[in-house]
């Protein structure tokens, strides 16, 4: 996908496995919070109302970023259908539908060591996060969205440019895990 | 050759010998060993000379306070420290040190020359001596001092060790893993809490390290340590952390950590950091730091062989060392009585025990008599004798404040304590204040302005029993503060040595003071007859008195000096000591490697280099780059033997006959959506944005509130309600900020959103004449005619089968195209339309040509042309004001006095009288060359290039009244010469635009 990351598709040596995750259809949606429930059926699935909380159905993930912003993910074959439902809900709910598909690049993080390989670059408490919940945070001075999909499984969404420069930390960082020091 | 070695005592491993080297010689040592413990074990207190007198030193402490056992450690080519503790270093098999400070051998040191020259280098010296004559000081005295200065060698080779770091979260932290702290870690632990224990040791334990007698809950002192070390240990929320000093204490209790990983294995395991900084955030902190102890001040109290109490304590029942055969010991304070029955109960002979004090505990005194040791109370010391190691010390009676007749006693170790400092480095990092205690003589924590608690000797308490006690009460406030549940234990103590004492200035003497060597600040070389200098020279503020002197300024930040500087410096104001005040704490606690505070951020992680889609294109292709804010953008394309100037020329030069390619992807692009988002860009820009038909682009100006050019770029209106805007590469994230701000804060109820596309697209520019021929084949969905697709348009289309946004605008005056395409296709592209432009002469160019190509124009770049201080009317931009808009950001400003004023600085254009120089960016402008100097300078060159175009240079300069000048010949002094140019306009090619309608 991208020939400059600094990671094989599936790197596994040490304690946490990094895996690039395919291309997905991945959108920014801000709209008035008093419209979530048009917005959920629009995008369908139940958008969480709570800053930092998730939802999923398997297809379709939502994050809650900000009072009025989520990342909607889905698959890419989802990608025309929710962006032509966005569109004929406009003239009624004006809203912001952006596709950012391409802005990020997405990589999970798996394994019993992957609360401190984040620990390594982001100040927030990640153990604290529920699974299934997430927040816009910076991990070494980068923004990035980080997602629990599991009690040892992560995902971290970052954008393009600044993927090598994450994704080389956490490499250098997964070697520092399987020094064992 | 371990002379000194006790058997029977000490936490070493008496079975597994080390060996290392000190100046070149093997030292055998045991596991578990300092450098200091090892080297004393074979009967060495020699282990440096100081600072500014090159005086031979010993050890003085057992600790990280350490102010004379610096030495210099080498592991290898690459890995040398200078200044590390020798009571800190931990030997391993291989480890080589030196001694520091000395030339040509420790024992033998030719810049002692200096001691017998002291009276020259009392304090305030560098101010005095050195003062004449004046021009002496840049050329002769400063590079002489700073030669001769300084402590240990600066290592020359590049670290070949890594360093990391990591944040920690923890609702209790506790910091200093002696009784008080284990105690609190134990409550905070059972209660549930996460709980991290951080002591700088190699092992936890604290002063328990060096009590094993003691008694805690019926069972000998490192039976009931080893247990609660298990218990935190086996407690999954507890983490414990030895060699992990905590530096700083930050605000809203975050707490720098660094670990040593490494520094203590004699095999490096691969891929381990020597170093981890930990930044800790805590919802409460314990402070368990303990105390130091205080030498007493006398004269000759630096001699090797003279150290602290505490510190022989801990060498004999830490390490199995007997820091001598005969010892004398001089104390204020009851510890020191301790230490000369655990010395005289492991048959190192006591000759005597010098108390201040008149009335001494009758238990002490009869425990001492019972080991056969002489008291001699209300005694002061008054010198010692011995050059590299002490062999006597001479001793008098004190009676109605008069120094009797003196005695010599012959000893081969001289034990001091003058008492006991609390530690409040890091309280004082969160600018607590501090709180004389009047009975003790010591500052102790005041009000807190940070959620912690201070535990144990920290403030002031003495005694095991206190501290376990103390610290178990701490722990669970702390626990309980967290929000969890806890009673503090109570503990049982057997044995305990509590004990008070007394603390001094300097001793009285019967000799003259004022050649009394007698020193307060080991490392620094300071004495207490230079504090009394000071003083007498006018300084009354403590932090003069310590920058007179330099009291407290090594690097042990004063750890044992600032009490007895302090203590003297009172005395010779005639204030009390609170009144004189405390100097300043500051992080880190301990000296910290530059690795440790710079982590990862080191050859490729040093800093974000952002990369475009298409970069790996140019690298493979031979661009030369440079940075444009985080981004490396492709710079030139050289070919083959050329330079930038030729390449630059040929790029140029083939754009405006045929056809260049350039990526634009590092263009700032935000998408603003919403039914208000035409009245947002009517608000925000200069540019009126209401007629702007859809499919149509316009030029944006965008101020600051103080009608100063902020940024500018392109934007296309795709929809009624949706735009594409463009920003500099550099004002990308600044100029969403600006707009989220306004939004959010001015203007909330407008509806529209704003999104950062800048990612999302990689941006391919393409221009010259052959720009449509080019790319007509590729794009679907789009009439690219000039009637259709005119200068100045915006289209949603396909380009080579990729969804896209096509943009015609041109920033080199050419025919020209911008192509967007989802970040992931845009090399695919890049390679398809240079694939197919070859028949064109297709030619890559950099950000250098673009930059040439634009200013043939007279396009400006912001930052570049403009500098923070320029309007739109001042750069000639005036046409991009909407002048029927009731506001913009910057609008009411643009009418203020100073900016509507003539004589502003314009931007013009300039055209040297030569045409074959290129003025130099930067270079100032005058009317005048012959004036007299400081002449009067009208402005400055922006922009300056080589325009192989028009085959002369061009620049852009802004220049005072520069519109009103237009003709005029100006002067640009350089070294050496002075040139002449023009003012012109700044369109310098094609200034009907005719090449753009194509």
């Amino acid at each position: 996908m991208n020939a400059q990351l600094p990671i094989a598709p599936a790197a596994s040596a040490g304690a946490v496995t990094m895996t690039l995750l395919p291309a997905a259809a991945r959108f920014n949606l801000r709209i008035d919070p008093g419209h979530l429930a048009a917005a959920s059926g629009t995008f369908g699935l139940a958008l969480p109302a709570v800053i930092g909380e998730g939802a999923q159905d398997g297809i379709r993930r939502a994050l809650c970023l900000g009072p009025d912003e989520w990342v909607l993910t889905a698959s890419e074959a989802k990608r025309d259908a929710i962006e032509g439902a966005f569109t004929a809900l406009y003239a009624d709910l004006p809203h912001s539908l952006v596709e950012i598909s391409d802005r990020e690049i997405a990589v999970r993080l798996e394994g019993p060591d992957v609360l401190t390989l984040i620990s390594v670059g982001c100040p927030v408490d990640v153990e604290g996060f529920a699974v299934g919940s997430g927040a816009r945070t910076i991990f070494d001075g980068v923004q990035v969205v980080l997602f629990r999909d599991g009690p040892e499984h992560f995902t971290l969404e970052v954008w393009r440019s600044f993927a090598p420069h994450v994704l080389d930390l956490l490499e250098t960082a997964r070697r520092e895990l399987a020094a064992g020091l | 050759m371990t002379t000194h070695r006790i058997p029977s005592r000490g936490r070493i491993d008496h079975a597994r010998p080390v060996r290392f080297s000190f100046d070149g010689t093997t030292i055998e040592g045991r596991a578990g060993d300092t450098v200091a413990s090892a080297l004393l074990a074979n009967g060495m207190h020699l282990m440096g000379r100081s600072f500014k007198y090159h005086r031979p030193r010993g050890v003085v402490t057992a600790g990280s306070e350490e102010p004379n056992a610096l030495i210099g450690t080498r592991r290898g080519p690459g890995r040398f420290e200078p200044n590390t503790r020798a009571t800190v270093q931990e030997i391993y098999e291989g480890l080589t040190t030196e001694s520091q400070n000395k030339w040509p051998s420790l024992k033998f040191d030719v810049g002692a020359v200096n001691d017998r020259m002291a009276m020259l280098f009392s304090a305030g010296f560098y101010y005095k001596t050195f003062m004449w004559p004046k021009s002496f000081w840049d050329r002769v005295y400063e590079p002489i001092i700073r030669a001769s200065a300084g402590l240990g060698k600066s290592p020359s080779e590049v670290d070949p060790d890594t360093y990391a770091s990591r944040y920690l979260h923890c609702d209790v932290l506790v910091i200093g893993a002696g009784a008080a702290g284990i105690a609190a870690a134990l409550q905070a632990g059972r209660s549930g809490a996460k709980t991290v224990l951080v002591d700088e040791g190699s092992e936890p334990g604290g002063g328990l390290l060096s009590e094993p007698s003691l008694e805690i809950e019926d069972q000998p002192a490192w039976d009931w340590l080893a247990g609660a070390l298990g218990e935190l240990r086996s407690m999954k929320n507890v983490r414990l952390m030895s060699r992990s000093t905590a530096i700083g204490y930050y605000h809203q209790n975050m707490i720098g950590l660094c670990e040593k990983l490494t520094d203590h294995l004699d095999r490096l395991p691969d891929g381990a950091p020597r170093e981890r900084m930990w930044r800790g955030r805590a919802g409460q902190v314990v402070l368990a730091q303990g105390a130091l102890e205080r030498p007493l001040v006398f004269d000759g109290n630096d001699r090797p062989g003279v150290m602290l109490a505490g510190a022989a304590q801990t060498y004999l029942n830490r390490y199995g060392v007997s820091v001598g055969h005969r010892a004398v010991v001089a104390t204020s304070h009851d510890s020191a009585w301790y230490t000369a029955f655990d010395l005289a109960d492991a048959g190192v002979t006591v000759a005597a025990i010098l108390d201040t004090r008149n009335d001494v505990a009758p238990d002490l005194l009869e425990a001492a008599k019972s080991r056969g040791i002489e008291t001699l109370t209300g005694y002061t010391v008054t010198g010692t004798k011995g050059r590299l190691r002490v062999y006597s010390v001479r001793v008098n009676k004190v009676g109605n404040g008069k120094v009797g007749p003196a005695r010599s006693l012959a000893c081969d170790v001289l034990l001091m304590c003058g008492g006991w400092t609390p530690s409040l480095h890091l309280f004082s990092h969160t600018k607590g204040s501090l709180h004389w205690d009047e009975t003790a003589e010591v500052f102790l924590p005041g009000h807190k302005a940070e959620a912690c608690h201070i535990a144990g000797a920290g403030r002031g308490l003495w005694g095991m029993a206190a501290a376990l006690n103390d610290g178990a009460t701490a722990g669970a406030e702390a626990a309980r503060a967290a929000g969890f549940t806890s009673q503090p234990a109570s503990y049982s103590l057997a044995q305990d040595r509590a004990g008070r004492g007394v603390t001094h200035k300097e001793l009285p003497t019967d000799l003259d003071p004022g050649k009394a060597k007698a020193f307060i600040d080991f490392q620094n070389d300071v004495t207490a007859k230079d504090i009394r200098l000071a003083v007498r020279e006018g300084m009354r503020s403590i932090e003069h008195v310590k920058r007179y002197t330099t009291n407290g300024m090594a690097t042990d930040q004063g750890k044992m000096s600032n009490m007895n500087g302090l203590t003297i410096a009172a005395d010779a104001i005639g204030k009390p000591a609170p009144k004189v005040g405390l100097t300043t704490f500051r992080p880190p606690y301990t000296p910290t490697t530059f690795g440790a505070f710079a982590g990862y951020h080191r050859g490729g992680q040093f800093e974000v280099t952002r990369k475009t889609p298409i970069d790996a294109w140019a690298e493979e292709n031979g661009a030369v780059f440079e940075p444009v804010a985080l981004w490396r953008r492709a710079w030139y394309f050289p070919k083959a033997g050329e330079n930038m100037h030729a390449a630059v020329a040929r790029e140029c030069t083939a754009t405006r006959a045929s056809l260049g390619i350039f990526d634009a992807s590092t263009l700032g692009k935000i998408e603003i959506t919403g039914p208000d988002a035409v009245e947002f860009l009517n608000r925000m820009y200069t540019n009126p944005w209401t007629k702007l038909a859809t499919s149509r682009c316009r030029y944006g100006l965008l101020l600051g509130e103080d009608g100063y050019i902020r940024d500018d770029g392109v934007i296309g209106r795709l929809t009624s309600d949706k735009f594409h805007v463009t920003t500099t590469t550099g004002g990308a994230a600044r100029v969403l900020n600006m707009m989220e701000d306004y939004l959010q804060t001015e203007w909330p109820d407008l509806k529209v959103w704003l999104t950062s596309t800048t990612e999302q697209w990689a941006t391919i520019a393409v221009n010259g004449p052959n720009a449509r021929n080019l790319i007509a084949p590729f794009v679907e969905g789009q009439d690219l005619s000039d009637a259709a697709f005119p200068h100045m348009s915006v289209a949603e289309c396909t380009v080579a089968g990729y969804p896209a946004r096509l943009f015609r605008v041109s920033f080199t005056g050419e025919l020209g195209f911008e192509i967007n395409v989802p970040a992931r296709h845009g090399r695919a592209l890049w390679e398809k339309l240079w694939e197919a432009g070859q028949t064109h002469d297709i030619c890559a160019y950099g950000t250098e040509t673009m930059h040439v190509l634009r200013a043939e124009k007279g396009f400006i770049i912001v930052g570049q042309d403009t500098d923070g201080t320029v309007t739109p009317n001042d750069a000639g931009l005036g046409w991009a004001i909407g002048k029927a808009k009731p506001d913009f950001v910057g609008k009411r400003s643009l009418a203020r006095p100073d900016l509507v004023a003539k004589g502003r600085k314009q931007l013009v254009g300039l055209l040297t009288d030569d045409p074959t120089v290129v003025l130099e960016e930067g270079s100032q402008i005058v009317a005048d060359p012959n004036q007299l100097k400081p002449m009067k300078m009208l402005g400055h060159v922006t922009s300056s290039y080589w325009s192989a175009t028009l085959g002369r240079s061009i620049a852009m300069a802004v220049v005072e009244g520069g519109f009103d000048r237009m003709g005029d010949t100006l002067h640009v002094p350089m070294p050496g010469r002075t040139l002449s140019a023009k003012v012109s306009g700044t369109v310098f090619y094609d200034p009907e635009g005719g090449r753009l309608k194509l």
